[in-house]
């Protein structure tokens, strides 16, 4: 072997080599981070992962107990009729809390951002604000509907409990700790009469929506079906006072 | 001679580096392994060239096939949930001390060969 193809062949490997040096060098520093925190992060990831799955099952778990409850709950009441007073309380309770599903007539409500609306096809004194759908919006429309006396109300798929926060984050509603976004579908049941016509009354807050450009569809409808609230109740602080 | 030569490969290699492009970070861990298994495969070519030992096939199949090995092992531990490229990481390493040991004492050889070789003339000098 002569000498000077070895030396070629040095030359050439040491390049390589101190090329991929320099492309390594460059992306940790880039990445503000050295190479072995990478297993830090992998670790992190497995057990946020391995967590989110404990969570799924522990939250099955509850669903499979809550019946076991309810059906021992029922055969205990069966023959007393103390109990079945109580068990059908426990119930409307329930139904109260927005922990069960429901359904019943009563009228869906649509809200969509006006999306024909850009920054360059708006007027000069218009405000491109007044065509999307807001948080603000959302608490008129809730509370137009409780006045009207809507007894369940969800807001895509969100129930509406006792426990319920509406408030803006940014570009989405976030209700419940999930985010919703545009198009917004409201639905109450109730009375579909008192409940369509106290919302479409002339003057009316959605009337105003749609007068300032967002599009609102209202319609009556039958055997409305709203899940029940997903979460759980916790309460620390309060007792009844007796 | 081949010293001159890993400089100037060295010195090519830099400037290229300086214009590459950067990696995305998640390939990083691989690119990591498989420059430790290029060191390797460098200090090694260095040590048997001294011994007299180079062979051109086994240098440049170990410089390219150890790299992508590693590569490959680093990928097959993350898939199996196994830290496998440490023991890689711990073979290439350890095998570079040892041809660094081979290369120190190479030169330590002759530079004590040298002195001695020095010393002589200078006694026969003196004769």
């Amino acid at each position: 072997m002569k000498n000077w193809k070895i030396a070629l062949t040095f030359g050439c490997v040491c390049c390589i080599l101190t090329l991929a040096i320099c492309i390594q060098f460059k992306t940790i520093d880039d990445t503000n981070s050295t190479v072995s925190q990478t297993l830090i992060g992998n670790e992190l990831r497995d057990q946020v992962l391995k967590w989110k799955e404990k969570y799924d099952k522990a939250t099955k778990e509850l669903e499979t107990s809550e019946q076991k409850l309810e059906s021992i709950r029922l055969e205990s009441t069966q023959n007393d009729e103390n109990s079945i007073h109580k068990e059908e309380e426990i119930k409307l309770d329930n139904i109260l809390l927005g922990l069960t599903d429901v359904t019943g007539d009563g009228i869906v409500i649509t809200l969509k951002d006006n999306n024909n609306v850009k920054r360059s096809n708006i007027g000069p004194l218009d405000n491109i604000e007044l065509y999307l759908v807001h948080a603000g919006d959302l608490v008129e429309v809730v509370n137009a509907l409780r006045n009207a006396g809507a007894e369940a109300i969800s807001i895509n798929g969100q129930r509406i409990t006792n426990y319920t926060a509406i408030y803006c984050a940014g570009n989405v509603v976030v209700i419940n700790g999930e985010k919703i976004s545009s198009p917004i579908e409201i639905k109450a049941i109730g009375s579909p009469e008192l409940l369509y016509g106290s919302i479409m009354i002339p003057g009316g807050y959605l009337e105003l929506l749609e007068e300032t450009g967002v599009i609102v569809n209202v319609k009556k409808q039958e055997n409305i079906k709203i899940n029940k609230y997903d979460g759980i109740i916790n309460t620390q602080y309060i007792t009844s006072e007796e | 001679m081949i010293f001159i030569a890993i400089i100037l490969g060295c010195v090519i290699g830099l400037v290229l580096g300086n214009f590459a492009p950067i990696i995305s970070y998640t390939y990083s861990s691989y690119l990591a392994i498989a420059i430790v298994a290029a060191l390797d495969s460098v200090f090694g070519g260095v040590a048997s060239s001294l011994n007299k030992k180079f062979d051109m096939g086994i240098f440049i199949s170990g410089f390219f096939g150890n790299a992508i090995l590693a590569i490959l092992l680093a990928y097959l531990g993350q898939r199996l949930n196994v830290d496998i490229y440490l023991v890689a990481i711990f073979v290439f390493v350890s095998r570079m001390f040892n041809n660094l040991a081979i290369i120190r004492r190479y030169y330590l050889d002759k530079f004590r060969k040298r002195k001695i070789k020095e010393a002589e003339m200078a006694e026969n000098n003196t004769k």
